[in-house]
């Protein structure tokens, strides 16, 4: 309790506008990431369930690396790994890092999400599709991406939850999200108490928050079955 | 582009002269195991032609392969006067002209009945949501389900989902209707309600391929019937004609064992009423 009494309320609420440019900038770049790994997870998701030549094996191999590498690895990687190609260093802006590695991160594991989705829906709704008319393309399009995405969506609710909390490790390549917004607050004011819990409890808002959306739209897209 | 007219007649069958549905000399294998050796087989304008058969004898696979679900190994099939096991078929709009209802109704599940029906008529057939869904109303009342429109498939009863299944595939006006055992999966006193469906569509003129256990079905509705054994036409003629008097043994076997000749399970022996 006394940790409490002694907490200077005030200089977080004199910051918080820092705080709000620091989650501004979290929550574009994971809006960007959770999009764009919806859509790398439907891709390559459908490439691997239904094992289209090539994309089928370069998706396995991407999955594989990214699962079985730490992200904070990745983020380095991206970051400065490619700026030494002899020829054509690859320099990036510190926000395309940031966007680009935790999509990239975010869609092998949606990739997998939906490969699993995809191949769980059952081969007889697919063949009623091609028996109604439709194209390879088009069966995929109106029945095992609808039925599949429902299958896939609790677990790629999980994946997006990641991919919002993964962007606080960008923190290491200096760029000015929240968790790095904190961390120079911090190491100019020596209030670590204040800094740390503030940006906790931001966090724990916004995570829960963006949870909560996605049960909600979870339940209204849920396949209706009987209880 | 046939037949487009948005009346509401369930069978619009085609004014030529070929029939709607040839096979020549089909030949289809599963590995080692031969499904279909050597199917010829006709199927005219407005003709129901019934399949009957112990299990394993290609019925389904027969079906399957006059939509072109299954590709044929040797042989020909012909849909009006076009063949469509050729390179250059356009599989999708052969499918369209052909309907399947299937044993297990495969409803799709996140779709209420309504949606069921004027998904492939809006998306693949292009045709505006209002219209296609004015069309799949006058079919859900020919089938009695027009208070069903809302309801999802898992809140339907076999019978009403069966149902349901037909008016889908009625949605994009066939030229033909296949129906593979699609009352096997029901309880028996759903069976009706399907059947009656089925006999109003051959009724009304529909030409239909009919692979069922419904000895009753096929006497009735039935032009034409024929017994299929390991992948063969064993048999082939009026319904009536083959039910009463078979001449093949092979047929006369299956008929007693389905209690079709027996008049009662006392005449039948555990040899004859057992699987070979």
């Amino acid at each position: 309790m006394t940790l409490v009494a002694s907490f200077d309320w005030n200089f977080i609420w004199e910051h918080i506008p820092d705080f709000w440019t620091g989650l501004k900038a979290t929550l574009k770049v994971a809006a960007i990431g959770i999009g764009g790994s919806l859509a790398i997870g439907i891709v390559l998701g459908a490439a691997r369930a239904h094992r289209i030549p090539v994309l089928n094996w370069v998706a396995a191999v991407y999955v594989e690396v990214i699962r079985n590498t730490p992200i904070l690895v990745q983020i380095f990687f991206i970051a400065g790994g490619l700026t030494q190609i002899p020829g054509h260093p690859i320099r990036l802006e510190p926000f395309t890092i940031a966007w680009l590695s935790v999509m990239i991160w975010g869609g092998a594991y949606n990739t997998e999400n939906f490969r699993a989705g995809f191949e769980a829906v059952p081969w007889r709704y697919r063949e009623a599709g091609l028996a109604l008319g439709f194209s390879r393309i088009a069966t995929f399009a109106n029945v095992t991406l609808p039925i599949g995405a429902r299958i896939a969506l609790p677990s790629s609710i999980n994946t997006y939850v990641s991919v919002l909390k993964n962007t606080s490790l960008l923190t290491a390549i200096g760029f000015a999200e929240l968790t790095d917004t904190a961390y120079s607050l911090e190491s100019q004011s020596f209030k670590p108490s204040e800094v740390y819990l503030a940006l906790g409890a931001t966090y724990l808002l916004v995570v829960w928050t963006l949870s909560a959306l996605v049960r909600l739209v979870e339940r209204r897209l849920a396949i209706p079955e009987a209880r | 582009m046939v037949g487009h007219s948005s009346g509401a007649a369930l069978a619009e069958p085609e004014h030529t002269t070929a029939p709607v549905v040839r096979l020549e000399d089909v030949h289809k294998s599963f590995g080692d195991n031969v499904v279909l050796d050597g199917i010829d087989l006709t199927v005219n304008a407005g003709q129901a032609l019934v399949i009957i058969g112990p299990s394993g004898s290609g019925k389904s696979t027969l079906l399957r392969c006059v939509n072109l679900l299954e590709p044929v190994d040797s042989g020909r099939i012909f849909f009006e006067g076009e063949e469509i096991t050729g390179k250059g078929t356009k599989v999708p709009a052969v499918r369209q002209r052909i309907g399947i209802v299937f044993q297990q109704f495969n409803l799709f599940p996140h779709l209420r009945a309504i949606d069921n029906l004027t998904l492939a008529a809006r998306r693949v057939g292009k045709i505006p949501r209002k219209e296609a869904e004015q069309r799949a109303q006058e079919l859900l009342e020919r089938v009695g389900l027009v208070d069903k429109a809302r309801s999802y498939p898992h809140q339907l009863s076999g019978g009403q989902q069966q149902r349901i299944a037909i008016a889908r595939a009625l949605m994009m006006r066939p030229h033909v209707m296949l129906f593979d055992e699609v009352t096997s999966a029901l309880d028996p006193e759903l069976v009706g309600e399907v059947l009656v469906v089925m006999r109003d569509l051959a009724r009304d003129g529909m030409t239909m391929l009919v692979v069922t256990h419904e000895m009753q079905f096929a006497r009735d509705v039935g032009d034409q019937l024929i017994f299929m054994d390991e992948g063969k036409i064993v048999e082939q003629g009026d319904p009536a004609d083959i039910l009463d008097r078979p001449k093949a043994e092979r047929t006369r076997r299956f008929l007693r064992r389905t209690l079709q000749l027996a008049d009662s399970l006392e005449e039948l022996t555990i040899e004859e009423g057992g699987v070979e």
